[in-house]
């Protein structure tokens, strides 16, 4: 998948109401593929730290046998981080405010998720 | 000759970051290549040896970089099978440091990246601004030596 | 650099073998770990070529045991002797405690072993340092070659050691020499750190 693909993923999720930023990462790695920030959003800890989390959702699933991880969400008081990841290495994930449809944005990554396989 | 005293301050700044980064081990060293802290699951590597080559693979690596691109790489990362290695520089101004990383899969390249980023910050604020004088050694050297380098010999 | 660990109570040096190729620099060190006791020595790591030739460095940690209450530990380091290693060679110097320079008493390597003595000195002085303020040791080794094809350890001083330094002949391969050359050496170490911590 080309770079202008990511981006082109990457713009349809932060157009969504609520997401402050978007960010395709790489799951073993914990880096950077693209993403879409905010000025000030430190982008390289967010993915970082979202990654391990995903990781270890996929771990805990896998030990539960529940299967893949379909869907990871985080509530903070301040927001939530959303993630979905597939086959691949790369995670999908969306920083997002309290109040933005976490259904919509359920789908919208979902749909994006293919996109990217 | 340079002597350098080994300073406290930087032992828990390097367990935290251990923690935190959950590393397998991390050292920090000379430029030299000498041990000045280590944290993390030491016994599971020679640290003399693992300063030493880790070292010697910054100063080529900076080298490389000089003549490459004007100015000396900082950091490398080596991707193992199992485990990975994160090298990176330590620069704190009246010292510069380096620090070994190694991970596997409980951590990753993104989070070790973070966390010595953390890392770095904590030294430079805990690094006082004189470096600490130790007493005099008073080393009454020769006759040990002696004895000791005629037991390594086996000629004690 | 030395470092003195105050806490743990451990003092850490480091020697440099240097000389030009072949003259014995990794002969000194194979046969220094082939002798020692194991629970006083690392492992010896030797970055070589497929021929045997020192690539980048060897390198042998020692333990000397207790002196005055610290544990000391000598790192030994030799550096690749061949002419387009120069890099390499700046690089494996840099913090060295004290020297020792291996000689190959060969009167066909004269001129190299002058050559490497003065690129020693030029490495040296590109770190800033001055060297006649290193600990140096002179090493005449393969003085058991036939005497029609070395030097003698006269003619070797007086080539060489325009210092002073102390100066030993030996023959690395088998023994003689390398035990008194690295006494000296640490002596000389542990003298100026002895003399000069705590300033």
């Amino acid at each position: 998948m080309t770079t202008n693909a990511f981006g082109s993923v990457l713009e349809t999720l932060t157009r969504q109401r609520g997401v402050r930023a978007s960010l395709i990462v790489s799951e073993t790695d914990g880096l950077i593929v693209d993403a879409t920030l905010r000025v000030g959003q430190d982008g390289d800890r967010v993915a970082a730290l979202a990654a391990s989390l995903f990781r270890k959702a996929r771990l805990s699933a896998a030990a539960a046998r529940l299967g893949d991880v379909a869907f990871m969400q985080m509530d903070a008081e301040q927001g939530r981080i959303c993630a979905v990841g597939g086959k691949s290495d790369l995670v999908l994930m969306v920083v997002a405010e309290p109040t933005a449809n976490v259904g919509l944005i359920r789908v919208e990554l979902l749909k994006a998720l293919e996109t990217l396989a | 000759m340079i002597i350098a005293t080994v300073e406290g301050w930087v032992e828990a700044p390097l367990a935290r970051y251990v923690e935190e980064a959950r590393a397998r081990l991390a050292l920090l060293l000379h430029p030299s290549g000498q041990v000045v802290a280590q944290a993390g699951f030491t016994r599971s590597t020679d640290v003399m040896t693992a300063c030493a080559l880790a070292a010697a693979v910054h100063a080529t690596s900076k080298e490389l970089g000089r003549q490459v691109d004007g100015s000396g790489f900082r950091v490398l990362h080596h991707g193992g099978t199992d485990k990975q290695l994160h090298l990176a520089a330590v620069d704190l101004g009246r010292v510069a440091y380096i620090c070994l990383t190694v991970f596997d899969e409980e951590s990753s390249l993104g989070l070790v990246r973070m966390y010595f980023g953390d890392l770095c910050r904590e030294l430079a604020a805990a690094a006082p601004e004189q470096p600490a004088k130790g007493p005099s050694l008073g080393l009454d050297f020769e006759r040990e030596l002696n004895h000791n380098l005629s037991a390594l010999f086996g000629r004690a | 650099m030395s470092l003195v660990n105050y806490s743990t109570r451990e003092i850490t040096c480091k020697i440099v073998y240097y000389g030009p190729g072949r003259s014995g620099k990794t002969t000194n060190l194979h046969y220094i770990y082939g002798q020692v006791p194991e629970d006083r020595k690392g492992k010896m790591v030797s970055l070589a070529t497929q021929t045997d030739r020192t690539l980048f460095f060897d390198f042998l940690p020692l333990d000397l045991g207790s002196i005055s209450g610290f544990t000391t530990k000598f790192q030994l380091y030799t550096v690749p002797g061949q002419i387009y290693y120069q890099t390499t060679r700046k690089l494996v110097l840099q913090g060295a405690d004290g020297v020792v320079f291996v000689a190959d008493s060969q009167s066909r390597q004269l001129a190299e072993n002058v050559e490497s003595f003065q690129d020693l000195h030029e490495n040296l002085a590109e770190q800033g340092i001055d060297a006649r303020t290193v600990p140096l040791v002179i090493q005449y080794n393969k003085q058991d070659l036939p005497s029609e094809l070395i030097l003698g350890k006269q003619d070797l001083s007086d080539a060489l050691n325009f210092r002073g330094v102390p100066e030993f002949s030996a023959d690395a391969l088998h023994g003689p020499g390398v035990f008194e050359t690295l006494r000296s050496i640490s002596e000389l170490v542990l003298k100026r750190l002895s003399s000069g911590a705590g300033k």
